[in-house]
């Protein structure tokens, strides 16, 4: 069993190795830190103050109950087909509060977050910000772990544009 | 330069097989008032959806032009439309988009007003020392001046001179009815919406919601994530996705409407693609065999100035606002049949979010071209050569097509897909020409009553 403060410090870990990663371009490396089959869910805004809850009734700006759509995405970047990515936006990712939830697995570890990614657009030399809330639930399994499951609260819902996987 | 020049933005010269648009329509500043002035805020503009605002005391906010709207329902059951702020000092009366209300009380000095928009408290009026004048004035929330529905679509106007919405949606009702229609309980709004912006010109979004010859170039890169889909059944399947190689043998055409209003369609070689297939046998019974099969057509529509509903991946309506000539506000909603089994409601919202939103694989490569344009079209470009495809295919008569939906557009398109027609464009770009000159002539924007007796 992890103790409090060794959960928050191997999320905090975790969770950094997902932002350098996107960050660093490192995508393939990206994909490895998402189980085969993780749920990857950004929540769109019912209104003002409410997200929606259920993903099988209501609209999701991104809903996968597996990493394939997570692969879609990052073919997508690679193909250098998609205007959206071409230049490719530059990403700084910050991190904020990491707090753990209690779990009795010790294999489970499970954390909510504050986030920030600060994007350069080369092709319009501007800057935007994207930030919001996370929940992460990692398993460990063959002695490393691995998110099983990711839900975005995108906070800056007034999207410049376009809002891909690597600014989240 | 004057909108009487005869060639001026917009040259519309088919009868000499041109038309063509000047690139400075996108980007002056002076053209973006006039616009404001002249289009959104003298014609009927798209405002909400009834689902939105179901129950008694519902409300949604919105804009006409440059004015901020409320549209609620009063304990009587009916929709009004109202300008969104309190008669004392104009404040907004409400800041929030959607909610339930009884009573709205403006936040600066308390004034309030119930959800008909009657003005139920004047705070501390007993005490106020008033002159006559004041008790003599209504104090109720100020109406738009028009406001109607028409099967769930709300629309309104500023504008006291607009023909009946009925006659504004005129022959492209038809085609709305059948997005309108496909549930036997009628529309909703799913729950969840994506706003966003985009760095151009808000007639790069009407263009684009109707453009087939875009689909091979800008979205590519999708294109072949779907073949990748449907060849080893990797990514993400969970979209049924459509083949969008195979829409590409396809018959497809447009219609043009009056006031504006466009439509393309395009055959669709998988029906069994669509959230309403289970369903079919339903929908055949209730609208007809017809109308069942055009359901499953693609089918994208405008209607000028600020509405588009797309029925071409899921059922998308969305809406524009243009807040500089260089930035467009979008807000993005799915459309479903109100009542949807579980399982084609969520094969629906996996079909909407992999095509559409910024966050989709589609629409956010279009959005980024829209901003391409935006930067290219200096006003040195000079005339635009993006409206001439299929010029040498129209036909003022109705076609079958037209026929078996019982419209009369003012123009038809017929053609394999790879006509990917242009003339779509011209409807939107005639009347924004009308409206623009007798705004600068001082005219009305309907001649209503000469209409009535010719």
């Amino acid at each position: 069993m992890l103790s409090d403060s060794l959960r928050v410090t191997t999320a905090h870990d975790l969770i950094a190795q997902e932002m350098a990663a996107l960050d660093e371009r490192r995508w393939d490396d990206w994909l490895s830190l998402y189980d085969p089959q993780c749920e990857f869910w950004m929540p769109m805004w019912r209104d003002e103050e409410t997200l929606t809850e259920d993903p099988q009734r209501e609209l999701s700006h991104i809903y996968y109950r597996s990493r394939a759509g997570l692969e879609d995405r990052v073919l997508r970047i690679k193909s250098r087909q998609s205007a959206s990515s071409l230049p490719l936006p530059r990403t700084a990712h910050a991190a904020g509060w990491v707090i753990a939830e209690p779990t009795s697995d010790a294999d489970a570890l499970v954390v909510r977050n504050s986030w920030s990614c600060h994007v350069f657009l080369p092709s319009t030399h501007e800057s935007v910000v994207l930030f919001g809330l996370s929940r992460y639930e990692f398993s460990r399994g063959e002695g490393s772990w691995r998110i099983q499951r990711r839900k975005i609260r995108l906070d800056s819902e007034y999207i410049p544009t376009m809002a891909d996987f690597y600014c989240l | 330069m004057s909108y009487t020049d005869e060639t001026w933005p917009v040259d519309d010269a088919v009868d000499q097989g041109r038309f063509r648009v000047h690139a400075r329509i996108y980007s002056d500043p002076k053209i973006l008032d006039q616009e404001m002035a002249w289009i959104f805020e003298r014609t009927w503009g798209f405002l909400g959806v009834a689902s939105q605002v179901a129950k008694p005391h519902d409300f949604l906010t919105t804009r006409l032009g440059r004015t901020n709207v409320l549209v609620t329902r009063g304990a009587d059951g009916l929709l009004r439309g109202f300008v969104n702020a309190c008669r004392h000092k104009g404040a907004l009366l409400t800041r929030l988009e959607s909610g339930r209300r009884r009573t709205h009380s403006c936040p600066y000095h308390g004034w309030a007003f119930d959800s008909s928009g009657k003005n139920v408290l004047v705070k501390d009026v007993e005490c106020g020392a008033y002159g006559a004048a004041f008790h003599q004035e209504s104090h109720d929330l100020v109406p738009l001046a028009r406001f109607e529905e028409y099967k769930g679509l709300l629309f309104g106007s500023l504008n006291p001179d607009v023909p009946p919405l009925a006659e504004f949606l005129g022959e492209a009702r038809p085609l709305l009815d059948l997005a309108l229609e496909q549930g036997p309980n009628g529309m909703e709004v799913v729950p969840g919406r994506s706003v966003y912006t985009y760095r151009g010109n808000w007639k790069l979004q009407m263009d684009n919601g109707m453009d087939f010859y875009h689909l091979t170039s800008t979205h590519s890169a999708f294109m072949d994530l779907v073949q990748r889909r449907d060849g080893s059944r990797q990514g993400n399947t969970d979209a049924r996705q459509f083949d969008w190689r195979q829409r590409l043998t396809q018959v497809g055409g447009a219609f043009g409407f009056r006031y504006g209003h466009a439509a393309i369609w395009l055959e669709q070689p998988q029906p069994e693609k669509r959230p309403l297939w289970p369903v079919i046998d339903e929908l055949r019974s209730r609208v007809g065999e017809t109308r069942a099969r055009w359901m499953l057509k693609l089918r994208n529509m405008t209607i000028f100035p600020n509405l588009q509903i797309a029925d071409s991946t899921s059922l998308i309506l969305r809406t524009f606002r243009p807040i500089r000539p260089d930035l467009t506000e979008m807000r993005a909603y799915c459309l479903a049949p109100i009542g949807e089994a579980p399982e084609q409601r969520a094969w629906r919202l996996r079909q909407f979010e992999d095509f559409f939103n910024p966050s989709g694989l589609a629409t956010s490569d279009d959005t980024v071209v829209y901003e391409d344009c935006q930067r290219g079209a200096s006003p040195h470009l000079g005339w635009l050569q993006g409206f001439s495809r299929g010029m040498a295919s129209m036909s003022e008569a109705p076609n079958a097509e037209a026929e078996e939906l019982g419209m009369k557009p003012a123009a038809c398109v017929k053609g394999p897909f790879k006509l990917q027609n242009e003339v779509v464009y011209h409807p939107a770009y005639r009347e924004w020409l009308r409206l623009m000159r007798a705004g600068e002539a001082n005219l009305p924007a309907y001649q209503i009553a000469s209409e009535a007796t010719c």
